[in-house]
């Protein structure tokens, strides 16, 4: 079952929850450039998990929201995707 | 030698025009925008006449990471205060990022974005409830995104006083020019016509339901049966003047004086006590006399007894020349704004003396004061010195006078 989140999604997320326009490849390309440079702040980060949580029915991690690059989210995101019921 | 407060650039967003070139337009020919609400949700509601901002394309001016995260009135403040910037030529100077502040005045908040969220509170739950909610609805709002998005990191404010408030902002932002700002983004723009901003205003006893546009409105009449709401607002940018002078701005008027007072919530025979004493402050730290007053901006609630204390309020802080000096009140062509309607008769103030225009007040026709005020058509006259009074609902008195510039 395919439920990972993945740089296409977060970039669609990115743009639908913050507003912020982001390509998915160049998201993919630099996963380490950090959110605040693609201008999505904390509360758009947080946004984002709400919305997934509410899309796959679960709880995602604490630390979700204070991920600083789209690496970094992708991988905490997807622990929590994955173990979740 | 105190720093002179002047200001040099004006934006409008109105319900009878966006700019100051097209709000001017409107206001000096006495067009009047009164009309039936057309928002869906009024369908059902008594209060059917306000000043909508129609043909108001947020998207088109404001970016989507700003507008996906702030209400509609923070919209208007955005885009008021872009078209006041460019009017002043001002920028954010990256070498001196705490030489400009930003101060607004609120009256409601963040209506509209609000509802949304509370009805996906209480109609999905609290998971479905957005985190720019935290901050969209805050009266704080306007300030803090026009603050962030302009790179203006210099003292920032919000002023909470009621209507009068923007008159206030307006003294706040003086005062921190006078500490030792170089400018500040000054003024307020509302956007109560969200159906559940609506509802909140049902209480107000002072609110016009009449149903008619051209008979909602009608201070100093025997007609008056309250006041109109309307949406939108202004912004200004006001500076230190030898800043102004040193970057070759163009100076549009002077903040002279201002004062303020509370007399409590819809006590209005109180209120021609306070308002007095507001003027009576205003034209002493203006340093200027009720001789000196060229034309008055009215507060005009649009009750008999409010429109009774203002008109004595007159009497009682001008004197003999309260009966000759010529009084308007364009606001009820386009509705009160709450906070943004004192900061539309500002910039409406500052444009009748660069014109020498008083601009008349739509609708109103038999007086019932002892008050030359300006109907039917504008009135030519030598402008230099403009007072603008404003009172708010919950008992807020201000007054301030803003004087052309030294030629």
């Amino acid at each position: 079952m395919k439920k990972e989140l993945t740089y296409e999604e977060l970039a669609a997320l990115m743009k639908s929850s913050a507003g912020v326009t982001v390509d998915p490849a160049a998201l993919a390309a630099g996963p380490d450039t950090r959110f605040t440079e693609y201008g999505l702040d904390s509360l758009g980060l947080l946004g984002i998990v709400g919305e997934l949580e509410n899309r796959h029915g679960i709880a995602i991690d604490g630390d979700a929201d204070s991920c600083t690059t789209p690496r970094a989210f992708i991988e905490v995101v997807n622990v929590s995707l994955t173990a979740g019921v | 030698m105190t720093r002179e407060t002047v200001i040099t650039g004006i934006g409008v967003v109105a319900p009878n025009g966006i700019g100051a070139e097209a709000f001017w337009k409107s206001t000096s020919e006495g067009i009047s925008v009164l009309d039936r609400i057309s928002r869906e949700g009024f369908e059902g509601l008594p209060l059917r006449v306000a000043g909508e901002v129609r043909g108001f394309d947020a998207a088109s001016v404001i970016e989507e990471r700003f507008l996906v995260q702030t209400d509609r009135f923070t919209h208007f403040a955005m885009a008021a205060a872009d078209l006041a910037l460019a009017d002043s030529g001002l920028r954010a100077d990256p070498g001196s990022p705490f030489g400009v502040g930003v101060v607004t005045a609120a009256g409601s908040g963040g209506g509209e974005f609000g509802q949304r969220e509370l009805q996906r509170l209480w109609g999905q739950g609290p998971r479905y409830v957005g985190p720019y909610q935290s901050i969209a609805w805050f009266y704080a709002a306007s300030t803090g995104q026009i603050s962030i998005r302009g790179g203006f990191k210099g003292p920032c404010g919000v002023v909470a006083s009621d209507e009068a408030g923007g008159l206030d902002a307006i003294a706040h932002a003086r005062g921190n020019v006078r500490r030792g700002t170089d400018a500040v983004v000054v003024g307020a723009a509302e956007a109560p016509l969200a159906p559940y901003s609506g509802v909140c205003q049902l209480g107000y006893a002072e609110l016009s339901l009449v149903g008619e546009p051209d008979d909602a409105y009608l201070p100093f009449t025997t007609s008056a049966r309250g006041f109109v709401p309307a949406e939108g607002g202004a912004m200004l940018v006001v500076e230190e003047a030898r800043h102004a002078e040193r970057r070759g701005a163009g100076i549009r008027a002077v903040i002279a004086g201002q004062a303020a007072t509370f007399t409590g919530a819809s006590r209005w025979q109180d209120s021609r006590e306070g308002l007095a004493r507001a003027i009576t402050g205003a034209l002493a730290d203006a340093g200027l006399s009720p001789a000196d007053v060229d034309v008055v901006f009215a507060d005009a609630m649009g009750t008999v007894e409010a429109d009774r204390a203002e008109a004595l309020a007159l009497a009682d802080a001008l004197g003999r020349y309260a009966g000759r000096v010529p009084v308007t009140a364009p606001k009820t062509g386009t509705g009160r704004a709450y906070c943004g309607a004192p900061l539309l008769d500002t910039a409406a103030a500052v444009l009748a003396i660069e014109h020498g225009l008083v601009p008349p007040t739509p609708h109103v026709t038999d007086i019932a004061h002892d008050l030359d005020l300006v109907t039917g058509r504008p009135r030519p006259a030598r402008l230099r010195t403009a007072l603008v009074l404003s009172r708010g609902l919950m008992g807020s008195n201000s007054a301030l006078v803003v004087t052309a510039p030294r030629s």
